[in-house]
Order: C-alpha cells, then sequence, then structure tokens
C-alpha cells in the first residue's frame, strides 16, 4: 500500500515518524470513551504550533476536515471523524513551557496529561484544580475543549474557570492569543467561548492555566445509606444549609458492589447508597464542616459515617469512585454512561424517575455522579450484541435527558455535546439560539472543516441521540 | 440631528407605547456620555420590547447605549453616534429563586442593591463588590465583568454566571447557557456577553449560582512600609494556609480618602494592607493569631477592626470610583492588570514618574489579583495627565500587563484610547461584533479598537 498525495505532503510538513495512514496504525483513532466512528485519511502528531499551522493551511487547501484530539478519552464523540480527514492528535505536544509559583500560573501545550500538571507543582504545595475521572490520561488541551469538570470542581469551578489565555490555531492557519497570564485583559473574552467549543472553532495550541494553593486539611467522609432516597436528601440538605463541600459524590449500592469487586476500597457491599463528602480548607473550618455535614447525615437516616483516617485510606476511596467505570466494564458486556444535569433538590425525584425508566426498558441502570452539582452520570448496562437492547437503551437514555430539561436542567453537564447529542440540542435551544451559534462557529471556520458534525444539530428539528453500534463499549 | 433620524425616533413610541419614551433635556442630560446626549431614553418592560426597540434602531440607523443607573456609563471610548439610551430601569424582576439549589434568575435592570437584599433573606448572597454595587444593575455589572476585592475569593461575575438571555439587534431574544450550576451544552456565548461593554447585545436576564453568607467576617490592618515589605507580605499571606476574601492595598492618600466621612476617619501616613477572613469565630481567631505572627515577623503590628465599621469601611473603597471624581473633580482614573507578583514594581514605577510629571497619586492594588487602580489626582495640565497615562500603559505593557484609562474627561479620550492596542486576536473580535450587531448601532465606537 502508498501512501495518498496528501500523506506525502503531511510527511514532508511533519516528518514521517509524525504521520499515520496505514489502516491498521489508524483503526485506534476511530473510536473515543464514547464510540467508534469513521477512519481518519491520516492521523499527525504535531510538535509544535507551527506544526499545527502547517497541517491546517494544507488541509484547509486541500479542502480536508480536521479534528483535534487529545487522549480519546472523551465521552460525547468529540474527537471521533464523520467525514474522514486529518485527525491532529497532540499526544507530543505535552511540555510545560513555564511555571510561575509567584503568580500562580503554568503555561502547558495541549498534550500534556492532566494529572502531570498537579504533580509537577505538587511540591510546592500547588495543584490544577480540574480532576476529571480520567485525569491520569486525558489532556489539558482535551479539557479545554469540552470545559471538563471533576469531582472537585464543585467549590472551585470548572475548566472554563481556572484558564486564563489560550494559543489558538484558526482554521484558516492564523494564530492567536485570547486573554493573557493576567485577567481582564481588554476585548471580547475569546477564551471563553473557545472553552467547551469542543474543536470546532479551532485548535488550541497553548493554554494558561491558574494553579491554586493546596488546602492545609483535608476530610473525607464516607456515609452509607440503606435508602437510595436518604442519599439525595442529604445532598441536598447539604446545599440548602450552606456548606459548601469541595466533592460531593454519590454511588449506588450497584455500582459500589461492582466498585469494591474490583478495588477493595472498603465501600460496603449490603448498603443502598454511599455518598463520598471531602471538605477542605483550614483545620478549623473543615472540622467544623465535618461535623455539620455528619450531623445531616445522620439526620437523613444515614447508616453509617466513617472517616477516612489516614491518607492512604483516602486515596483508596477516591480510586474506586474515579476507576468505577473499569470496575463496571467487568460486570457487563457493555455499558453506556450519560451526563445530565438538574437542579439539586430534585435528586430525589429524579432518582425514583431513572427506577421508573429502567424498569420500563427492562434495562439495570447504575448511577454514580457529582451529586452536589446535580450532575447526573446514569450507567445503562447492556449488551450490544443485543440490537433490540441497544434501541431501548437509546429510548431510556433520551427519556432521562428529557426529565433533566424539563426540571429546569441541561443535557450535558462535563462530557459535551460532540457527536452524540449534536440532535438533542433543539430540546433546550430554540432555532434562534441556534442560529447564532451556527453564526459564531461561521465566524470562526467559514468552511466549516473544524470538527464537522460535532456540537450543532444536523438538521432543523430535534432528533436523537447518536451512539453508535460497536464491538466494545457503547452501543 | 437630521431629520432622518428625527422621524426615525418618534417611531419609537410605535415601538414600546407613548409612555415608555423620554424626551425631557434633564433626563437625556443625565445619561450623556462624553458629552454626546441622547435624543431620548426608553424604558421597555419586557425582553421582547428590548429586541424590538433593538430590530427598529437597526432598521433606522439609530446608535444605542443600553443602561440603568449609569455607575459606569462613562467608561469607554468617545461614541461614534448616540441617539438612543436604553435603560433597563423597567426590567427589575427576579424571575426564578431557588434558594435550596444556591440558584436565582432576575432581570438585567434590577440593581445589585435590591437583589442583594432578595437574597440576604436566606443567608445568600452574589459575593461581588465592584465600584457603585448598590447603585448598579446586574445586567451592567456583566456587560462590564466589574469586580472589587472579594474577587481574590470568590471570582469574577463571569465564574458565577449559569446562563442569560439576550436581546439581539435582529430583534431576537436569544439564551444561553441555563439555570443549574454545570452546563456544557452548546457555546459559551454569556462569556462574549460578559465585559462587553453593551456592544454585542442587551443582558435582559441572567441565572446566577448563588454563595452562603459566611457565619462571621473580620478585617485586619497592617501597616505595609516600603514596597519591598508589602511585597514580603503579600507573598507571605498568599502562600500561606490563610484564604483571605479580600486582600488589597491602599497607599496613604487613599486610605485617607477612603476614610474620610466614615467612624474610621484619620491620619494616614503609610500604605496599608487590608484584609478580611470569613468563616467561624474560631476560625477567625486562627486568623488573627496567623496574621500576628506574619506582622512580627515583618515588623508590623496588626490591627482589628470593628465589624460595623469595617463593612463602612470596605464599601467605600470599593466605592472610590464613584466619590472619588466628586471629590476631585478632573480626576484620570486607570486600571492596570497585570501579573500579580509584578503589582509593587509597577507601584513604584508609577510612583516615580508621577513624581517626575508633579502629578498627584493614590492607588489602590488588589493582591494577589493583579489589579491596580491609579488616580491621577491632580496635574498642572492635561497634557501632563496624558504623558503620564501613556508612560504608565508602556510600563505596564514592560511588566506583561495592560492598562485602561476607566474614568477621564473625555478632552482626553480624543488623544488616548482607553482600552489600548489591540492583539492579534483583534480580526476575530471584529467579525464576532459584525456577527451579532451587523448594522453597528450597539454603542458604536466605545469598545476596544473602535469597535
Amino acid at each position: 500500500m502508498k501512501p495518498s498525495p496528501l500523506v506525502r505532503e503531511l510527511t514532508r510538513l511533519v516528518g514521517s515518524d509524525a504521520v499515520l495512514w496505514r489502516p491498521e496504525d489508524l483503526m485506534l483513532y476511530e473510536y473515543d470513551g464514547l464510540s467508534s466512528a469513521g477512519q481518519p485519511h491520516a492521523v499527525v502528531l504535531p510538535s509544535t504550533t507551527e506544526h499545527v499551522v502547517a497541517i491546517v493551511k494544507l488541509a484547509t487547501r486541500e479542502n480536508v476536515p480536521v479534528v483535534a484530539r487529545g487522549a480519546g478519552t472523551g465521552l460525547s464523540g468529540g474527537s471521533v471523524v464523520t467525514e474522514g480527514g486529518i485527525v491532529v492528535a497532540t499526544s507530543r505536544m505535552k511540555q510545560i513551557v513555564e511555571i510561575d509559583l509567584e503568580n500562580q500560573r503554568a503555561r502547558v501545550q495541549p498534550g500534556l496529561v492532566n494529572l502531570d500538571l498537579s504533580l509537577a507543582v505538587s511540591d510546592d504545595g500547588y495543584y490544577y484544580v480540574p480532576d476529571p475521572s480520567s485525569q491520569k490520561a486525558c489532556t489539558i488541551g482535551g479539557n479545554v475543549a469540552e470545559n471538563a469538570a471533576g469531582p472537585h470542581t464543585l467549590a472551585y469551578g470548572v475548566t472554563t474557570n481556572h484558564v486564563l489565555g489560550l494559543e489558538v490555531v484558526l482554521p484558516d492557519g492564523e494564530v492567536i492569543h485570547t486573554g493573557a497570564k493576567f485577567w481582564d485583559r481588554p476585548g471580547y473574552d475569546l477564551r471563553g467561548l473557545l472553552v467547551g467549543s469542543e474543536g470546532t472553532l479551532g485548535i488550541v495550541t497553548e493554554i494558561t492555566v491558574r494553579l491554586c494553593r493546596k488546602p492545609e486539611a483535608i476530610t473525607t467522609l464516607l456515609s452509607i445509606y440503606d435508602r437510595v432516597v436518604d442519599a439525595t436528601r442529604t445532598v441536598a440538605a447539604i446545599t440548602a444549609r450552606g456548606i459548601t463541600p469541595s466533592a460531593l459524590e454519590m454511588m449506588d449500592g450497584f455500582t459500589l458492589r461492582a466498585v469494591e469487586e474490583a478495588t477493595h476500597a472498603g465501600y460496603p457491599t449490603d448498603s443502598a447508597a454511599v455518598l463520598l463528602v471531602e471538605v477542605e480548607g483550614l483545620r478549623e473550618a473543615v472540622e467544623e464542616q465535618a461535623h455539620q455535614i455528619e450531623a445531616v447525615c445522620r439526620e437523613n437516616q444515614a447508616r453509617e459515617i466513617r472517616l477516612a483516617q489516614t491518607a492512604e485510606e483516602r486515596e483508596l476511596l477516591w480510586r474506586g469512585r474515579k476507576n468505577a467505570f473499569g470496575a463496571l466494564g467487568r460486570i457487563s458486556p457493555s455499558y453506556y454512561v450519560q451526563d445530565g444535569v438538574i437542579p439539586r433538590t430534585r435528586l430525589p425525584e429524579m432518582l425514583e424517575y431513572i427506577e421508573q425508566v429502567a424498569r420500563k426498558y427492562h434495562l439495570l441502570i447504575g448511577n454514580m455522579f457529582h451529586a452536589g452539582d446535580g450532575n447526573l452520570h446514569p450507567i445503562i448496562m447492556f449488551d450490544a450484541r443485543d440490537a433490540g437492547q441497544a434501541q431501548r437503551v437509546r429510548q431510556a437514555a433520551e427519556e432521562i435527558l428529557a426529565r433533566c430539561v424539563e426540571m429546569g436542567g441541561a443535557i450535558t453537564g462535563e462530557h459535551g455535546v460532540g457527536l452524540e447529542k449534536r440532535n438533542l440540542m433543539p430540546l433546550t435551544f430554540s432555532a434562534d439560539d441556534l442560529e447564532m451559534m451556527r453564526r459564531l462557529k461561521s465566524v470562526f471556520d467559514p468552511k466549516g472543516s473544524f470538527n464537522p458534525g460535532k456540537l450543532l444539530p444536523t438538521g432543523q428539528g430535534r432528533g436523537g441521540l447518536r451512539v453508535q453500534v460497536s464491538t466494545g463499549e457503547g452501543l | 440631528m437630521t431629520v432622518a433620524v428625527q422621524s426615525a425616533l418618534s417611531g419609537l413610541t410605535s415601538v414600546v407605547g407613548t409612555s415608555r419614551v423620554v424626551r425631557d433635556p434633564a433626563t437625556c442630560a443625565s445619561l450623556a456620555v462624553d458629552g454626546r446626549t441622547p435624543a431620548c431614553v426608553l424604558y421597555p418592560s419586557s425582553a421582547e420590547q428590548v429586541a424590538a426597540v433593538l430590530q427598529y434602531a437597526a432598521q433606522h440607523d439609530l446608535a444605542v447605549i443600553p443602561c440603568r443607573n449609569a455607575t459606569k456609563l462613562g467608561v469607554g471610548n468617545v461614541p461614534r453616534r448616540y441617539d438612543v439610551a436604553l435603560s433597563l430601569k423597567e426590567m427589575k424582576q427576579v424571575r426564578h429563586y431557588e434558594p435550596a439549589d444556591l440558584t436565582v434568575t432576575a432581570e438585567g435592570g434590577m440593581t445589585f442593591g435590591d437583589f442583594q437584599h432578595f437574597v440576604s433573606r436566606d443567608g445568600l448572597w452574589l459575593p461581588l463588590d465592584p465600584p457603585g454595587a448598590w447603585r448598579a444593575s446586574l445586567g451592567g455589572i456583566l456587560a462590564t465583568n466589574a469586580s472589587g476585592p472579594l474577587r481574590l475569593f470568590y471570582g469574577a461575575p463571569r465564574d458565577m454566571v449559569l446562563g442569560m438571555r439576550i436581546a439581539t439587534s435582529e430583534g431576537k431574544v436569544i439564551k444561553t447557557g441555563g439555570r443549574v450550576v454545570k452546563n456544557v451544552a452548546g457555546y459559551d456565548m454569556a462569556k462574549l456577553l460578559i465585559g462587553s461593554y453593551g456592544t454585542l447585545g442587551v443582558i435582559v436576564e441572567a441565572s446566577f449560582k448563588l454563595f452562603p453568607l459566611p457565619r462571621a467576617r473580620a478585617t485586619f490592618v497592617l501597616p505595609a512600609g516600603p514596597l519591598g515589605i508589602t511585597r514580603d507580605l503579600r507573598s507571605r499571606i498568599l502562600r500561606s494556609p490563610l484564604q483571605p476574601l479580600r486582600l488589597v492595598l491602599l497607599d496613604a492618600v487613599t486610605a485617607k480618602l477612603a476614610l474620610a466621612g466614615t467612624p474610621l476617619a484619620r491620619e494616614v501616613k503609610e500604605p496599608e494592607i487590608w484584609l478580611e477572613m470569613g468563616g467561624s469565630a474560631r476560625v477567625i481567631e486562627r486568623c488573627a493569631g496567623e496574621l500576628e505572627e506574619l506582622g512580627k515577623a515583618v515588623g508590623a503590628p496588626v490591627y482589628r477592626l470593628e465589624a460595623e465599621n469595617a463593612e463602612v469601611a470596605w464599601t467605600r473603597i470599593s466605592d472610590f470610583r464613584t466619590w472619588l471624581p466628586e471629590a476631585c473633580p478632573g480626576v484620570a482614573i486607570l486600571k492596570v492588570v497585570l501579573p500579580d507578583a509584578a503589582s509593587e514594581e509597577f507601584l513604584s514605577r508609577a510612583e516615580q514618574e508621577a513624581e517626575n510629571d508633579k502629578v498627584a497619586l493614590a492607588s489602590f492594588t488588589q493582591l494577589g489579583i493583579g489589579i491596580l487602580h491609579l488616580c491621577l489626582l491632580e496635574a498642572e495640565s492635561a497634557t501632563a495627565r496624558i504623558a503620564l497615562i501613556r508612560r504608565l500603559r508602556s510600563a505596564a505593557q514592560d511588566l506583561g500587563g495592560a492598562l485602561v484609562v476607566e474614568h477621564c474627561h473625555w478632552d482626553i479620550k480624543s488623544r488616548v484610547d482607553v482600552w489600548g492596542p489591540t492583539g492579534d486576536d483583534f480580526a476575530v473580535m471584529a467579525k464576532v461584533k459584525a456577527a451579532w450587531d451587523a448594522k453597528g448601532i450597539l454603542a458604536p465606537g466605545r469598545f476596544v479598537g473602535g469597535l
């Protein structure tokens, strides 16, 4: 097999070791955390902004789509290709360009793994706040594209609250710098628009982020319940009392049994639900808040409250939580993770609704989510080999998301719209809202060559979820 | 005013009704911008009416500036044109309030004071303290991304907005974001509107996340001494486990002016660091102890203010942009944004430059955020002020920052661009402006690069 002229040209621009084009090499790039789509013509692994510019200029000249990709851990199909084209994979752009502790800033390339930034500044007492469950693998560039969050963004805000400046390559090959190392640079906040734009407006080649001081004290509580509704009521009560934990996660019995089997973190397998609650700050404040939370948990019929006694115990509880998806993979041939948001006070009613949906469609649905944010992650178990089941899974997920919107919530809290939910956008946005979004898309990308087929609906009316059936995870 | 504009203006009554169009000269004059007076003031009562006004204005080429109580109306370059002041005075309702969820949706014309009062009955607040906060409107605070010292702990307006409804110059009311605390569906268009100074659309409604009021607060004052000591103190405080809600450096002139007329009025000889801590009584005692230690280490005695007096003083400090121009007519107020650690270096250069030019200076620095306000109080001439502004701007740029002239007489604006130079992202900004406001009727010429 011979490389195409496009591949030869790419090779000339970035070197042969930075271009993948053989079908067996491209297979890996057909997937992300959601599903698979088409195969790209080529995958390019640039090392510099100049490389990205050269690739983008070539693609524009040749009228070929460009899809940026970090670690491919996304859960909405944001980095898979729909119309062929070139995948710009940032895995070699993983330098920390600058660490400036005095100003609490870091400048990084987009391919840097999220956790690596926190590790680099940890000894000096700093960290980078947004901590998606995939933080050992996902990249900061990908986090910027999706406006990623994590358990600890409850108190300190999501990616957009921690990004100050971006260097961006536009579809015409121009490089712009938006935002700065300091706050309030005069002008429109293009940085704010680009964060969460899912690779449809530009390719980010450098990111300036804020670093935060690590807290003096952290306390982690595990509150254990015999009824799901008591756990969800606790969440609403904690919020209503004005207590701000740094993390407030919930796992139902089904999920925590799977997690316990896989990680032996010490989760009680006979309970209906647990809350994992963390408070941090000054020692005195942490003690007080932990007591308040304990009291709220007890008022809401917690069966038992455990305190992580050591850093190891805490680490183990979190490892269980963050590796939960892997644990579920052990017990179900496939599973489908949803992402929706509701007002926190509606959690009890929503979890009941999810149970009804599960019964209606004869499906098993686990729940493990950022309860403090009202950010649900129903996990629907199924067997992808059974086409009928796949159809039911899709319907169940759509009904849950529609209910989120009815309750005044959102169709995605952190995973993004991507390919998966583009046709659900009319559920929450009017034609006029979407028209303005389309117009902004054409300000940046008049030819529509960056990540085509993502974020914006393909037709006029409301469609359904798009999740491709594959042999692996997803449907 | 041309005949065409005259007849276009008269058509506005059919859009909002006669009672909502005011042409009385005194009312118009109260909303003048840089010597330009609007021909009328409109008071629409709904989002749809705002949109209809904008659509009409776009069709008839009338220049519109959105406003409420004019607390920040002076910020920006001289408008190229100004026909209509669009006041959101009649749009001041809370539309949706879920105290247990810590979320609220209110109309853009609601004043921050009314809003804060409304949510405080549930022990909640929107932790912002921008200049003129109590009279400012929610829409105005968002349109200018206005913040004050509380930003250190709580962030800026952009960090607290969950969603918005925006009236556009095409006559549409569009939505971005929502009412829940997490949402990544679609482009985050609210970010574009925040800080756009009314040049893209009119923020008719916004949803916010609210915060519980701290159980107690305490304010501490440390004499800052020379700038070297300030740097040391700033760095020690920011590296300590303490998390101040506010942390500012006031030079002696600012401190004295700010305290004048309050129960704390006194002679101030030296710059001071003001610091506010929040939490339980026990937390505050711990902070007091830590600060005392810190003060000892640099030889600065720490004193604590009475809670009641402290609140008065903080309001006065945050509000300087409101009262200073009254106290010192002709004052120019500059906002300098730069990497935080360069604050003292910039201040020392500024003091030197001002002394050379014989310009009396007052400064107010938000430590830990990298925002400084410099007030050029008295100068021999406008020319001296302009020369100094230019040199201060290049000093800010040398240190990796930027300078915005937030308040000055408009004859200065004809010789200095208040926003400063644009960057390589300006072409995109211009296209964004065209996408929202194709006819260029929204606050034309006032924003960055003449947008």
